[in-house]
Formats: C-alpha cells, sequence, structure tokens
C-alpha cells in the first residue's frame, strides 16, 4: 500500500495543474470570494431623493434617511432624472417627497410619500424599502411628538403613546446580519467540492493521459483507488480546514461549538464525491468528456443548498435533485455545528442520510469489471497480432 | 478551401467532439431546466414560527390569531418559554418565534409600553425576512389598534383616529420585479453567465484538442481560421442566446422591458468578444480536459462580481476594475439594465462600446495566441 500512495504522489508531483488543485487555487479562490462579500454588511447604497417640498420637514425627513448607514440619499431635481438613475442602477431606490407635504400634514389632510425600489436587485431592493420605511416612520415620530407636546400630554406619556407596543427582534446566530457569515462559507463549501471533483476526476483521468491503465489493473484495481482516496481525503479535509481557520479562527465569525463533527461530515462528503466521479468516469472513461459532465453536475450546486433559497419552499424536482448533491448533505450538518450546537445523534441522521450513494458501488463494481476485462482482451490482440 | 466549407468543417468539429456537445448542447439544455429550478415557487411563504404566550388573554390571542392570518406567517405551536422556542428552531420544526409578555394586555389597557420580541433564524436570510416583515407587520397592526380603540374611546371620530395614527401614508412599491419573485432576480443573470461559460468551455476544448495535431486548422491562413471559428461559435450561441433570453424568459415569466432591435444589438457584441475571448483562452491550453475546470473554477466570482447578487458599491475596487475586462460580467450589467429594468439606449451605450473594445483587446490576444500555438510544430500522435 505505501508504495501505491508513493506512485499517486509522483503522479500527482508530475502534474503541475493537480498540484495547483490541491495547494494555492482553492486558496487563491477563497480569498477572491471572501473579498467580494468583505463589506459584510451593506452600507451607504445610493437613493434618489426628489423633495418637491422643499420644507423643514421635508428636510428633516432627508436628514433622518442620511442617519441610516444603509442608505446614502442623492438629491434628484426632477423625477425623470430619478427615473433614468434607477434605469441606469446608479441608484437602488427613489423617494419623492411631494410638493406641499408640510402643507397638507399641518392642515389635516394625509399627504402621501412614494417610494420605488429596485426589486430587480432583490436582495438590496427590500433591505432599502425597509430600512427607507423605519427611518421615516422614526422621523414623523418627532413630528407627532411634538404635537401632542403642544395639545398638553405629558413627555412622559407622549413617549409611551408613540411606543405603545415596541419590539425587540433578534437574529438568531448571526446577530448583526452579517452577510460574510451567511453567504461566504457556504459559497466556500461548493468551491471545495468543486475542487474535490476536480481533483479525483485528474486522479482518475491520469491513468488514461498516460495509458496506464494496464499498470493499475496489475496492481490491483481497488487498491490503487484505496490509494487515490488516501492520498486525496486528507488533502481536500486540510484544504477545508484552513479555510475553517481562516472563516472562524481568524475572522471570528460566530461559532456556537467546535467544530469536530465536521470531520466525519468532511469525509462523508469527500467519499461520497469521489463515488460520483468514480462512476461518472467508469461510464465515460475520457478525461474531457469525464470533466464535462462532472461540471454540469456540480457546477449549480450552490443554488440547491438551500441558504439562499429556502430547502422547505423549492419544488419536489429541486429537493430530489439536492439529495444527489454531496454539499447539501454537507450543509446541513455545517449550518447545524455552526449555528445549532447539535448533539451526535442529529449529526448521525446526517451522515446516514448519504445512504443512497451506496447504491452506486455495485454499478461501479460492474463497470470496472467490464473495463478491466476489455482491457485485456486489447491486450490479448496485441500480443497475438 | 472557401470560408463557408471552413465553417462547416469548424461545425462538424463542434458536434462531433463529444466533451464540446455535451457542453455546449446539453448544457446550455440542461441548465435552462436547473438553475431556475430551485426558485419555481418564487417567493416564500407560510414560514412556521412558534409563539410563546406568556399572558394569555383576548389581546394576546388576537395578535397570535393576526400572525396566523399574515401569508408571510405561519403558526405552528405554542411553547411555554424562550428555551424551548429556540430549541424548535434548532430541531428545525420552525424557523421563528414571537414572545408575547406576561402582563400585555394588562399594561396596554393601562396606557404602559409594553415589548413584542421576535426572533428567527438568520442562517436563512430571505426566511429571516419573511418572519420579522410578517411579525412586524402583525405589531405595527395590533399597536395601531390599540391606540384606535383608546382614542374612539376618548370621543374622537374614527376618520381623525385614522389621521392621527398615520399622519403620513408611505406608498412603498417594487420597481422591475413587482411580485419580488426571486426568479426574475435570478435567471436573466445566471443564463447569461451560462451562455458566457459554456461558450469559453466549448472554444476552449475545441482549440485545446487542436494545437497539437494537424488538421484543417493548419491548411488555412490564421486570419480566416478566426473568423471562421468565430462565426460558427456566433452562429450556434446566436440560437442559444436567442432560446435563453427569447423562449426561457418567457416561459419562467421574467419581467421584459427591451425593446428587441436594441436587445439583439447589444447582444451582438457580447456574443463576438466572447467568442474571441474564448479563442484566445484555447490558446492557453494543450489538454483538452483543461478549459472546463478553468472555467468552471472562476464562474462563481464572475457570477458574485457581477453585481445582481451583491451590489456593485460594496465590491473592493480592485475587483471591480479587473471584472471589467470579463464580458460576462459586463453583458450582465447591461441587459439587466436594457432588457430588465427598461433603461434606454444611450444609458447603456457605454456598456455597448465596452464589449466592442473587450472584442478588440481579445481579437489581438487570440490573434497572437493561435499564432504562437500554429507556428510550434505537431506531434503527429494520431492520424
Amino acid at each position: 500500500m505505501v508504495n501505491l500512495i508513493k506512485r499517486e504522489l509522483r503522479r500527482l508531483w508530475q502534474s503541475p495543474w493537480q498540484l495547483a488543485l490541491v495547494s494555492y487555487l482553492p486558496l487563491l479562490g477563497t480569498l477572491v470570494l471572501w473579498w467580494l462579500f468583505s463589506a459584510g454588511l451593506p452600507t451607504a447604497l445610493p437613493v434618489a431623493v426628489v423633495d418637491q417640498d422643499q420644507s423643514q420637514l421635508s428636510r428633516m425627513l432627508v436628514r433622518q434617511l442620511a442617519a441610516n448607514s444603509v442608505v446614502k440619499p442623492i438629491s434628484y431635481q426632477d423625477i425623470g432624472q430619478a427615473q433614468a438613475a434607477m434605469e441606469k442602477a446608479d441608484v437602488y431606490a427613489v423617494m419623492v417627497l411631494p410638493f406641499q407635504l408640510n402643507r397638507k400634514l399641518l392642515i389635516g389632510h394625509q399627504p402621501t410619500i412614494d417610494i420605488r425600489y429596485n426589486a430587480q436587485f432583490l436582495l438590496v431592493g427590500k433591505l432599502l424599502s425597509s430600512q427607507i420605511q423605519m427611518s421615516l416612520a422614526d422621523g414623523l415620530k418627532q413630528k407627532a411628538r411634538l404635537k401632542m407636546l403642544a395639545s398638553g400630554v405629558s413627555p412622559e406619556q407622549a413617549n409611551i403613546n408613540l411606543n405603545m407596543i415596541k419590539t425587540q427582534s433578534s437574529a438568531l446566530y448571526n446577530a448583526n446580519n452579517n452577510y460574510v457569515a451567511f453567504l461566504v462559507p457556504p459559497i466556500l463549501i461548493a468551491l471545495v467540492q468543486i475542487v474535490a471533483m476536480l481533483v479525483f476526476a485528474n486522479a482518475l483521468s491520469d491513468e488514461l493521459r498516460h495509458n496506464t491503465l494496464p499498470e493499475w489493473f496489475a496492481l490491483g484495481t481497488y487498491k490503487v483507488l484505496w490509494a487515490k482516496v488516501l492520498v486525496y481525503t486528507p488533502l481536500l479535509m486540510l484544504q477545508m480546514g484552513v479555510i475553517y481557520a481562516w472563516l472562524y479562527g481568524y475572522l471570528g465569525l460566530p461559532l456556537s461549538s467546535g467544530l469536530g463533527q465536521l470531520f466525519a461530515a468532511q469525509v462523508m462528503m469527500l467519499l461520497v464525491v469521489w463515488l460520483i466521479v468514480l462512476t461518472i468516469f467508469a461510464v465515460l472513461q475520457d478525461g474531457a468528456r469525464v470533466i464535462s459532465l462532472c461540471t454540469a453536475l456540480f457546477a449549480p450546486s450552490f443554488a440547491f443548498m438551500g441558504v439562499t433559497f429556502p430547502t422547505h419552499e423549492m419544488p419536489m424536482l429541486a429537493q430530489w435533485w439536492r439529495q444527489i448533491m454531496p454539499s447539501s448533505h454537507y450543509v446541513d450538518t455545517h449550518i447545524g455545528v455552526i449555528a445549532y450546537d447539535q448533539g451526535i445523534d442529529a449529526l448521525l441522521l446526517q451522515l446516514f442520510s448519504y445512504w443512497g450513494f451506496l447504491l452506486l458501488i455495485p454499478v461501479i463494481a460492474v463497470l470496472l469489471t467490464k473495463i478491466r476485462r476489455d482491457q485485456a482482451k486489447e491486450q490479448m490482440a496485441e500480443v497475438q497480432g | 478551401m472557401n470560408f463557408f466549407s471552413l465553417m462547416f468543417e469548424e461545425f462538424k468539429a463542434i458536434v462531433s467532439d463529444k466533451a464540446i456537445a455535451i457542453t455546449l448542447f446539453g448544457g446550455v439544455l440542461f441548465y435552462s431546466v436547473l438553475y431556475p429550478l430551485p426558485y419555481l415557487n418564487e417567493v416564500p411563504t407560510k414560514q412556521q414560527i412558534v409563539v410563546v404566550d406568556g399572558d394569555n388573554s383576548s389581546l394576546s390571542r388576537l395578535v397570535i390569531r393576526h400572525a396566523q392570518a399574515s401569508p408571510k406567517l405561519d403558526v405552528v405551536a405554542h411553547v411555554a418559554n424562550l428555551t424551548q422556542a429556540q430549541a424548535a428552531v434548532n430541531a428545525g420544526e420552525a424557523h421563528g418565534y414571537l414572545v408575547i409578555p406576561e402582563g400585555f394586555r394588562h399594561n396596554l389597557l393601562r396606557q404602559q409600553g409594553v415589548t413584542l420580541a421576535y426572533g428567527g433564524d438568520a442562517n436563512y436570510f430571505l426566511v429571516y425576512s419573511a418572519i420579522l416583515e410578517g411579525l412586524v407587520s402583525v405589531g405595527i397592526e395590533a399597536g395601531k389598534y390599540i391606540q384606535f380603540t383608546g382614542l374612539l374611546a376618548m370621543g374622537e371620530t374614527a376618520k381623525q383616529v385614522q389621521l392621527e395614527l398615520d399622519p403620513i401614508h408611505l406608498n412603498s412599491v417594487p420597481a422591475f420585479n413587482p411580485s419580488l419573485g426571486y426568479t426574475s432576480y435570478v435567471v436573466p443573470g445566471v443564463l447569461l453567465l451560462v451562455l458566457h461559460q459554456t461558450l469559453l468551455i466549448g472554444t476552449g476544448i475545441l482549440g485545446a484538442g487542436q494545437w497539437q495535431r494537424q488538421g484543417y486548422w493548419r491548411q488555412v491562413s490564421l486570419g480566416q481560421l478566426l473568423c471562421a471559428r468565430v462565426a460558427t461559435f456566433s452562429v450556434i450561441y446566436s440560437i442559444f442566446t436567442a432560446f435563453y433570453i427569447g423562449f426561457c424568459h418567457y416561459w419562467y415569466q421574467v419581467g421584459v422591458q427591451g425593446d428587441l432591435g436594441q436587445v439583439c444589438l447589444f447582444l451582438l457584441p457580447f456574443i463576438l468578444s466572447t467568442s474571441l475571448a474564448g479563442v484566445a483562452f484555447s490558446s492557453l491550453f494543450v489538454r483538452r480536459d483543461l478549459p472546463t475546470q478553468v472555467a468552471l473554477l472562476i464562474s462563481m466570482p464572475i457570477l458574485f462580481a457581477s453585481g445582481f447578487v451583491w451590489p456593485v458599491e460594496l465590491i473592493p475596487v480592485p475587483l471591480q476594475a479587473v471584472s471589467q475586462l470579463i464580458p460576462g460580467v459586463v453583458t450582465i450589467k447591461g441587459m439587466l439594465e436594457l432588457n430588465q429594468m427598461g433603461a434606454s439606449w444611450p444609458s447603456v451605450v457605454h456598456l455597448w462600446w465596452q464589449l466592442w473594445g473587450l472584442a478588440l483587446v481579445y481579437l489581438v490576444l487570440a490573434y497572437f495566441g493561435v499564432r504562437y500555438r500554429l507556428n510550434v510544430m505537431p506531434i503527429n500522435n494520431e492520424q
């Protein structure tokens, strides 16, 4: 076995691309993806403000908006310009403070403040909608308070009247709604899965490229496979270890328990990725085609993790497809460990959820036997010819 | 060899190469189903929450009924305390909770402030925001109900009370994607990315497989080869693009605001610059299994750098600058503005010129790259 592992390591050493895949490329990818989201919290998003009233009230509301860290109000002279800016995505929302806003308020008519937010950029749009409404409501409360004080209500009572029902909302497990903590770990899990797939596909195709299939079968079909598994599983786990150390050690993202359980989950995920790649390899037996088909399978895995769009809202077919992606099984364990401090029983259930992939093993066995027989026949033909 | 027979040779090489065919024809069809699949239900509704009712009064029950009536919420259980509520969230039985404190009704009737507490699982932002929006509106409605009855009791008329509670009407309306649907948000960008990436892969595999062999590509001039290759891929991708931007947008009911002529005009330099970038990309490789791997690894950064998932304003400037060299990033931005948000042609024309500029840059790179590859003598291991 030691010799077989040495054989694998030698092959790895001789392939610069494979070496890059197990060393610096994933780390580079990690850095770039983290850097993209490194702002963490959306701040200073441009919002067009069209102030047609130019009253003390409208200026107060704009100031109120400017005080919100999420919003960066930008003044526009007329609605046409603001609309054009919104269509170019220069601003993500338009707020119109109508003519005679202050007057209508004072004489007891109910004026309307129009807000249009860009829902094509769903994340930004929804955030701005709620933040703008919150800021304006706060501003208007001040107005209402003054009115009550003027009509003889005591300050204490006025405060209570305004905030009859206060609300206190808590974002569990990610207290300040940090996008780095929300998005980056699942994205990196998807990245590691892709790298794992590529690495194993390359390790298998390498035998084709160098015409070493006979050597493989002579050394023992399954022994060589085990050697590959023994070489690449620890290497990929090391990558994940570095990523976790970076995220939860250095960046200090919230973490509820020890990461011990993740080792078992990582081994399981990698073994299943190996199984899928091996099946595809045994069917196609061509380096470029194996990569193409594996890419088709694994590229959309992030969408199916259920982190951005919740699993229980996906249609049935998508939920089935999700079961085929090892990363979606893994992300359940990941969130369980990171957030819920889950017990061993939950981990065992999650590991057991991979059982369907066991069905691949007999398929692989049959296919590999067939490949070995074909190979032997070819050799016989060569010897006889 | 005349130009059309050269194009025919190219086309034959593309469809007879199974690795390219899987990616181009298989991939483009497969992804048109797979990528939108998770989002077909569009918006999260009826998120499960548990309630801790410490008050058990008529008013607390009213609040719970309001929560149940909200389209965003579904009250699945009553639990005794906050610990149990959080346990339910951990176990996945619910995604959020509402706590009504003891003395809720009593304090309200005595005109004292009370606090409602909400919580949600922020591991899933979409679920969390749905729960929060639902609960906040329930809280506001409950508060208004109390104030309404209180002010009525003091002898004000209903109309006066309405005005006092709502002195200014806030009319906040989503634009461009009025249903706030997830499909309309994700599909236009992702489909363009799929076109971009598969085109890079297709040209990449084709080139990488040819450089070290003898064949028709060595029997024509470099200019002819480049023109024929770009023309062939452009024809194929015009059909794919028409399928994605035309049929798929219609099928998934993505809002379309663009003018057909302008959209076609805008996509022309996209297809050309991406084909040229693909040919330039292909000259980096001599192994047919490598272009796909590189394209796959860069696809997630390209997706997130294109600015519709995560706002461009928050992306670090160096990354923004680099991403301007990728035709896909420029196209996604331009197409979202032109086709989804109804921007006028003059406001996207700078992106159009940028795509032409990129086409020129990649033409030069493709020219020198392919010349370098073809000047190296072929290894005649086949034929």
